[in-house]
């Protein structure tokens, strides 16, 4: 065998190891019959979205983050208590995974009508409960405007803004080291309520300049530093396997697309809220149609179909002021909802047959806490 | 029965060395995954014409290769980058070789990158890599001509006489 020959044995021992398995078979036939849906369907959903949108024409649906602001995990480790002083900075090294982050806000001088910025901070917090504070961020881009963070669902990828690199990095908390964004991100882009997606791998990382407005986002794939656009009109929910999940309210579309383009938006009849992210099935996901979050009902949607399988009502929450947000899925039959009580907010798995919710976590009074997998802060 | 049970055999039993093709091909890890994946969707719809009168794997190595050179006519939104991708460092010659390769592959033309994977890798004939490629022995000799040269003005330590004689 030549050289060359050996090379290339080499080389092709160094591809990744397959241990995707069923996944990788699920997601070629669910990419299959997406093509194939796509391909049969393409006059039929025209027609449907005509119908639709002249059923839905006249209803006006707020989507301010007070419709669909927080958002949980499934987090295993308690709060860190409020307050805590033992916080050191983020070391270079690993430190764990992350339950959550939080900020230390301006602090505020009645007297001269000031605010001193100083003692701002960005902490998180690992699943064991230390606190570390994440000097190298930026906080306030132009205009005192929050800069947005992002955590992976497992709590090991930690996305912000560095103020040094001029763009937002990943840092891998529980192998240590950090990786840049393939392209340079002005802080003066950061507008009101920015939103930052990351993928479970830390890979893919989608920023939202600027929530509800058609100023088109950005997805950025870390390892082949390539960049996509998707259009302003949609709203990260979540990416998975490099497919992201994007909502555009009042129609309202969904639609699950890939990294490279593709895919096609599915539209539910009626106006819906608060999507959690894709269920383990692959297939449904949880929202709630606009005003019945106030009720504490759930929809169940079929992403491929736009049908709504069926609607749940949440027992168990806090009467007022109620659910806030919908997010992660902990099984294939419980998502974790976010909900507001008179003294705290926390979030309940609900059990998406039964309704039944039962309390998980609840996250005393940080303010701006950034939860696993959740794309805004609460 | 899951009428996807045969597919699901193929791919569990096979994705390894499909991945690795698709590694050799496109040189990136994370793009070998797409790439394998969005060919097994294509794979996936045909299954049953496969099944009946045809062998799944060979055409699915010959979809991979397709797919590979028909993604340089899509839009490469990519940034070129100065640094090059991290990689592990070992001193062994072995690894340097490695490295040396992946670099004077990422250099050739996609066709030529195809030719030399799917003879040196993949070990097939030349009349075999012209049937998965679709064209004309003539045309493989010739891009494997081409790539080897240009393999050796990249890479001369990787090529020594028994390759030179693929070129005859």
């Amino acid at each position: 065998m030549t050289r060359l020959r050996d090379a290339l044995v080499g080389l092709a021992e160094e591809a990744p190891a397959m241990s995707l398995g069923e996944n990788l078979v699920h997601a070629a036939i669910a990419t299959h019959r997406r093509r194939r849906q796509r391909r049969a369907t393409v006059a039929a959903v025209a027609a449907a979205v005509a119908v639709v949108t002249a059923t839905t024409a006249g209803v006006t649906v707020l989507r301010p983050k007070a419709a669909h602001p927080a958002a949980p995990a499934a987090p295993a480790a308690p709060a860190a208590p409020a307050g805590q002083d033992a916080v050191t900075d983020l070391p270079d090294g690993p430190v764990g995974a992350i339950s959550h982050s939080y900020r230390i806000p301006c602090a505020f001088d009645r007297a001269t009508h000031e605010a001193d910025c100083g003692v701002a901070e960005l902490r998180v917090v690992t699943v064991s409960g230390r606190t570390y504070r994440v000097a190298q961020a930026l906080l306030h881009a132009t205009g005192e405007r929050d800069t947005p963070v992002a955590i992976s669902r497992d709590g090991r990828m930690f996305a912000y803004y560095r103020r040094d690199a001029g763009t937002f990095v990943v840092r891998d908390l529980v192998k240590g080291g950090e990786r840049a964004a393939p392209v340079l991100v002005p802080a003066r882009r950061i507008g009101v309520g920015a939103m930052l997606t990351l993928s479970d791998d830390g890979r893919y990382l989608a920023f939202d300049p600027r929530e509800g407005t058609k100023q088109d986002a950005t997805m950025m794939d870390l390892a082949s530093r390539r960049t996509t656009s998707i259009p302003g009109v949609y709203e990260v929910i979540s990416i998975k396997d490099g497919t992201a999940e994007l909502i555009r309210y009042r129609k309202t579309d969904l639609w699950l697309r890939p990294f490279g383009g593709g895919g096609e938006p599915v539209r539910f009849k009626g106006p819906h809220i608060m999507f959690s992210e894709l269920a383990p099935d692959g297939r449904t996901v949880v929202a709630t149609e606009f005003p019945e979050h106030q009720k504490g009902i759930l929809t169940v949607l079929d992403t491929r179909t736009g049908r709504a399988l069926r609607k749940v009502t949440v027992r168990g929450l806090p009467q007022k002021p109620g659910l806030t947000a919908v997010t992660l899925w902990r099984s294939s039959s419980e998502v974790v909802v976010v909900a507001d009580g008179r003294k705290e907010r926390a979030a309940y798995a609900v059990d998406v047959e039964s309704g039944r919710a039962r309390r998980l976590i609840g996250y005393g009074s940080h303010w701006r806490v950034n939860l696993p997998g959740v794309s805004y802060g609460i | 029965m899951d009428h996807h049970e045969g597919f699901r055999e193929f791919v569990l039993a096979r994705q390894q060395a499909l991945v690795r093709t698709a590694y050799l091909l496109v040189g990136d890890p994370h793009l070998a995954e797409d790439l394998l994946q969005s060919v097994l969707a294509n794979v996936v719809g045909q299954w049953p014409k496969l099944v009946r009168d045809g062998n799944p794997e060979a055409y699915t190595r010959r979809a991979l290769v397709n797919q590979y050179i028909s993604w340089r006519r899509r839009p490469r939104p990519e940034s070129p980058s100065a640094t090059l991708p991290e990689h592990g460092f070992s001193p062994v010659e072995a690894a340097l070789d490695r490295l040396v390769l992946r670099r004077a592959l990422a250099r050739l033309t996609r066709k030529q990158r195809a030719v030399i994977v799917l003879r040196y890798w993949e070990d097939l004939t030349e009349a075999q890599t012209a049937e998965v490629l679709g064209c004309s022995v003539g045309t493989v000799k010739s891009q494997t001509h081409h790539a080897l040269a240009r393999l050796r003005t990249l890479a001369p330590e990787l090529m020594n006489a028994e390759a030179e004689e693929a070129l005859r």
